[in-house]
């Protein structure tokens, strides 16, 4: 009996649908969603970004790039890319242990073992922190 | 090794079983004025309940089945949401549609309106609609042979900490909670069952009387019942999930299996859940193991829809058993997820209720039924309050986390994650101990945190530290951490220099077996290193 009903009405609900399709022309939602979602922290990951992304998650937090390179603001480099890497939806709320010097990334990811691409983790941990 | 048996404890109400019901009944009857004892054989929440999809949702699939399963588990997704609010985070599905399934947009879209209606009792938004181009934009890794897309809106939690903050609060209110502690018989007095024995860690055997002794050990309640001689007959169901420790994208998507079902690639608070299954379960409760068969089945619904899925690194994998209600006859994946209580008093044996069935979504009103069916038995007058009254640490709002990284000199990622697991509470947890030493870097979680959870939230060994603050529980799977939490861990509790070494080794071993089924080519090559930097453990 409830699956009959169930089915009933979702069959109701289908062809009220249709007809609302029909009668009224579909605008674009994707702005809607962006922004009822911005407050969550979630951005999307740019095509390049998703292509390379495999690539920028290996890190399994050795530590070897802190020793070449040390710290992006107050956070080690490592954290950098096994932390906040992992795409917290709230990450724009850590956004200041972000700031400040700038370290050799390009010598901080020639001593990670796995290849981790530092300066590109460092770019995309930034634009997602800023918001 | 078991010892005499020391005098007998007095309560009004025993649950047995510290998953999430349990754990929601223990709160709902302290609550009530009601004396407690809740007993679980493992940690808070290691059986089902951990095993789960880490969801507050409000089954949009019962739709086709029954519309007040949808209502009911929305409404109570409200009231969890409300008062768990420090532990809760939107989850935003894009559903893409492809040629040839099952559902075509129309159809996928009407079902999105219908959910609507419901949406607002969990406090979650409508869907939106979106083109192929609009749906790629939002997540580039999608197919490109997706025909349109749809959005839906549920909540995610760590039911971890959910089950413990209901601990926590119900021994607040005067309940006794222990872990680690089976039950191994009821005592019965003619018909009715008058109390339990049981088993604590330390091999102590005890016994607790008790007016109602309630059942709620989920896919293990029939074996509870059998303690009584009622049958409880489920038809339990196992699942698994793949983890990933990194969120793979910022909104989840769901897919279509080989068989039609729904899968789900859910991105949480820094890590992903791919699963689920559900097939029929008929093995040992208390060893459920993945097969690679079940891996590839996920691996191939969701790479139609999200091709690059091969390419990233699952960490480990979960399993679980649903104590779904027994029916014959049913698809596993068309069985109802209701619930009953059931007062085996109609069976000649009184003093002893049985909750079984249902998900963690309504856990909050299985218990509220469950309470009201123990309160019954007892005459006891008190209104149920869980729907309203708070969970430890939501009781305010909690500071803003650059302040309180600022005050105990912590990354404010760090005071972000400590605030989800304890809310406004936080401070007082980094005030316990007076250390800013990151442990476990990749959550990233603090000494002070692993400390406070040692000393107040009845953590014994590298599990329990996983489950209740997420030690090991990043991307080096415990590589880098294991080794120092299990020297704070020992140091609180006393372990000596080879203990705290045997409870490293033990926990690393323990994770290989969840990971070696998910294993690919660069799952190996990162094995072997990690085995390297171990490799004083011995493994």
């Amino acid at each position: 009996m409830g699956r009959t009903d169930s089915l009933a009405k979702l069959a109701w609900a289908y062809g009220r649908h249709l007809a609302r399709r029909r009668l009224t022309r579909p605008r674009s939602q994707l702005k809607d969603l962006l922004d009822t979602y911005a407050a969550d922290g979630m951005i999307a990951l740019e095509p390049a970004e998703r292509l390379r992304h495999p690539q920028l998650i290996g890190c399994i937090n050795c530590g070897l790039c802190a020793l070449a390179a040390g710290r992006i603001g107050r956070t080690r480099l490592p954290d950098v890319a096994s932390s906040y890497m992992r795409l917290y939806a709230r990450l724009g709320g850590a956004s200041s242990d972000l700031s400040g010097g700038e370290p050799d990334l390009e010598a901080a990811a020639a001593a990670c073992p796995v290849g981790v691409p530092l300066a590109e983790v460092a770019a995309i941990v930034r634009r997602l922190s800023a918001g | 090794m078991s010892r005499e048996p020391t005098h007998p404890s007095a309560h009004d109400v025993c649950v047995i079983g510290g998953g999430v019901t349990g754990a929601g009944i223990a709160r709902d009857l302290a609550l009530r004025g009601l004396s407690v004892l809740l007993l679980e054989k493992g940690d808070w929440g290691a059986g089902t309940t951990g095993a789960s999809s880490w969801m507050i949702h409000g089954g949009p699939r019962y739709l086709e089945f029954d519309w007040d399963t949808t209502r009911l588990s929305c409404q109570d997704a409200g009231h969890i949401v409300t008062i768990a609010r420090n532990m809760v985070y939107r989850v935003v599905f894009v559903i893409p549609v492809l040629p040839h399934d099952r559902n075509n947009i129309e159809r996928m879209e009407t079902a999105m309106e219908v959910y609507d209606r419901f949406q607002p009792l969990k406090k979650a938004h409508p869907h939106r609609r979106l083109t192929p181009a609009e749906a790629l934009q939002v997540e580039p890794g999608l197919t490109p042979d997706l025909i349109a897309a749809v959005t839906m809106e549920e909540w995610g939690v760590d039911p971890h900490r959910l089950v413990f903050a209901n601990v926590q609060d119900a021994v607040a209110h005067g309940a006794r909670a222990l872990n680690h502690t089976r039950v191994t018989d009821l005592v019965r007095d003619g018909g009715k069952v008058i109390g339990v024995r049981y088993q604590g860690p330390d091999g102590t055997t005890s016994e607790a009387r008790a007016r109602v002794v309630v059942n709620a050990a989920g896919p293990w309640s029939p074996e509870v019942g059998a303690m009584a001689e009622v049958p409880v007959k489920l038809r339990p169901a196992k699942g698994i999930h793949l983890v990933y420790p990194h969120r793979i994208s910022n909104f989840s998507i769901s897919g279509e299996s080989v068989d039609g079902r729904d899968l789900l690639m859910v991105s949480h608070a820094g890590f992903t859940l791919l699963g689920t299954t559900d097939d029929d379960f008929y093995g040992d409760l208390d060893s459920v193991d993945v097969i690679e068969d079940e891996v590839e089945y996920l691996l191939q619904g969701i790479e139609r829809v999200f091709p690059s899925i091969r390419s990233y690194r699952p960490v480990r994998t979960t399993t679980g058993v649903r104590p779904t209600l027994f029916k014959w006859r049913k698809y596993e994946d068309e069985l109802s997820r209701r619930y009953v209580v059931i007062d085996h008093a109609s069976e000649g044996v009184d003093g002893f209720v049985t909750i079984a069935g249902g998900k963690l979504s309504m856990y909050r009103l299985m218990a509220e039924e469950t309470s009201d069916a123990v309160c019954r038995k007892l005459g006891h007058q008190a209104p149920c309050t869980t729907a309203t009254r708070p969970l430890p640490g939501n009781e305010s709002d909690v500071d803003p986390p650059e302040e309180l990284a600022e005050r105990y000199r912590i990354s404010a990622l760090a005071a972000i994650k400590l605030q989800s697991r304890h809310g406004s509470n936080a401070a007082k947890v980094l005030s316990e101990f007076d250390s800013e030493r990151l442990l476990c870097r990749c959550e990233p979680i603090t000494e002070a945190e692993l400390v406070y959870s040692v000393r107040h939230e009845q953590v014994r060994g590298l599990a329990d530290a996983f489950r209740r603050v997420g030690v090991a529980a990043g991307p080096c799977a415990g590589a880098s951490c294991v080794m120092r939490a299990s020297a704070v861990i020992g140091r609180e509790l006393g372990w000596s220099a080879s203990q705290r070494f045997d409870a490293a080794r033990d926990f690393i071993r323990g994770s290989w077996l969840g990971r070696a089924p998910i294993l690919g080519h660069s799952g190996w090559a990162q094995e072997e290193l990690a085995r390297g930097a171990l490799r004083g453990l011995n493994l």
